[in-house]
Formats: C-alpha cells, structure tokens, sequence
C-alpha cells in the first residue's frame, strides 16, 4: 500500500550544489520503489532562517514529494538522522493536491465535504 | 447590533488544503509577535482554523516562521 508523502530537507548552507545532490540520491534510493515515478524536487535553495538551527543563520531548503511503501519510511528517516549534513527534516503525508489559490472569485462549483 | 460575520479569508481565496509552506499566507494570521491569531479575530471558520494552526507549526519548525518574532536569543 503506498501513500504519496512530502519531505522538507534543510541543508547545511555551507554544503555546495553537488554534496546535497549527491545526498538526496542516497536518501531517495532508500525509498525507490518499482513503477513509480522517481521523487519531484523543489530547490528553494539558501534562505535564512527566522531563528538560528544549531546555530546556523541561514539553510539550503530542498522539498521531495513521492509515493512510497510506509514500510520503507523508518530506515530513510534513520539515514537522514545519522546524516549531519541535515540540519533538519519534516516528513508529512501529502493532504491532497495544492490547487492553485484563485483570486478571490466565488468558485461556481460550490464542494463541501 | 450584531455585527456582520467576517468572511473566511481562507475559504474566499478558493484553498481547499492550507499549505504549511507558503508562509506569505501563514503570516496574515499571526500577530506581531509572531502568536496564532484566534478565529473569532480573524474571522477564518473552524475548518481552516483547525488546519491553519497544524500548519503554522510546521512552519514555524521548519524555521519559515518564528516562535516569537524580534526575540533577541
């Protein structure tokens, strides 16, 4: 049973281009799975932060949205703990397509749950 | 005299899933200091207010938005 599931990566600011990428390829082959498409990337690149991460003043933000097995969840968390590249990550199951937020006009269809 | 319901800025701009990673959006619904703002202030309905504050929290664990804004640490 897999779930779609999205991952928010902080890097080390001080980590070039090549070590993260070379770092995402290590963590996204732990959760590969046959017959689905690979992880999509979302390179925010470097931003500083609102408060210091072990003190650091700015991270490299890298967001992956992907489909996977829940049961390859705990050795990909595992992998990015032990790395200290990492300054921090939030893995959530993805609620759903993000519809694109319209100006604010009635939508016709009105949907309710 | 009652006043007129306040809108749910959320539910006017047409978002179904409030998303924990646009903070432009989050900011509107805090206050200065950087606290939650409640619904009755804000007008926003129970829903979105439910999904506003899980995602204000990841955001702010993300360091997208501060605990406590212009906290000097």
């Amino acid at each position: 049973m897999t779930h779609q599931y999205e991952v928010v990566y902080i890097f080390d600011s001080a980590l070039e281009e090549t070590a993260i990428n070379e770092k995402l390829e290590r963590f996204h082959a732990l959760i590969r799975q046959e017959g689905v498409e690979p992880p999509a990337l979302d390179n925010w690149g470097k931003r500083t932060l609102a408060f210091p991460i072990k003190k650091r003043e700015t991270g490299h933000y890298v967001i992956a949205k992907f489909e996977t097995a829940a049961a390859a969840l705990p050795e990909f968390e595992r992998a990015i703990k032990l790395d200290d590249g990492v300054l921090r990550h939030l893995v959530v199951v993805h609620e759903g397509a993000q519809p694109v937020p319209v100006t604010a006009t009635k939508s016709d269809e009105e949907d309710d749950e | 005299m009652k006043r007129a319901a306040k809108t749910c800025a959320i539910c006017e701009s047409g978002v179904r899933v409030v998303d924990f990673k646009d903070e432009r959006t989050l900011q509107r619904f805090l206050t200065e200091r950087g606290k939650i703002l409640p619904a009755r202030l804000s007008g926003t309905c129970a829903r979105h207010q439910r999904q506003l504050s899980t995602a204000i929290k990841r955001a702010r664990e993300l360091a997208l938005l501060p605990y406590i804004k212009g906290h000097v640490g």
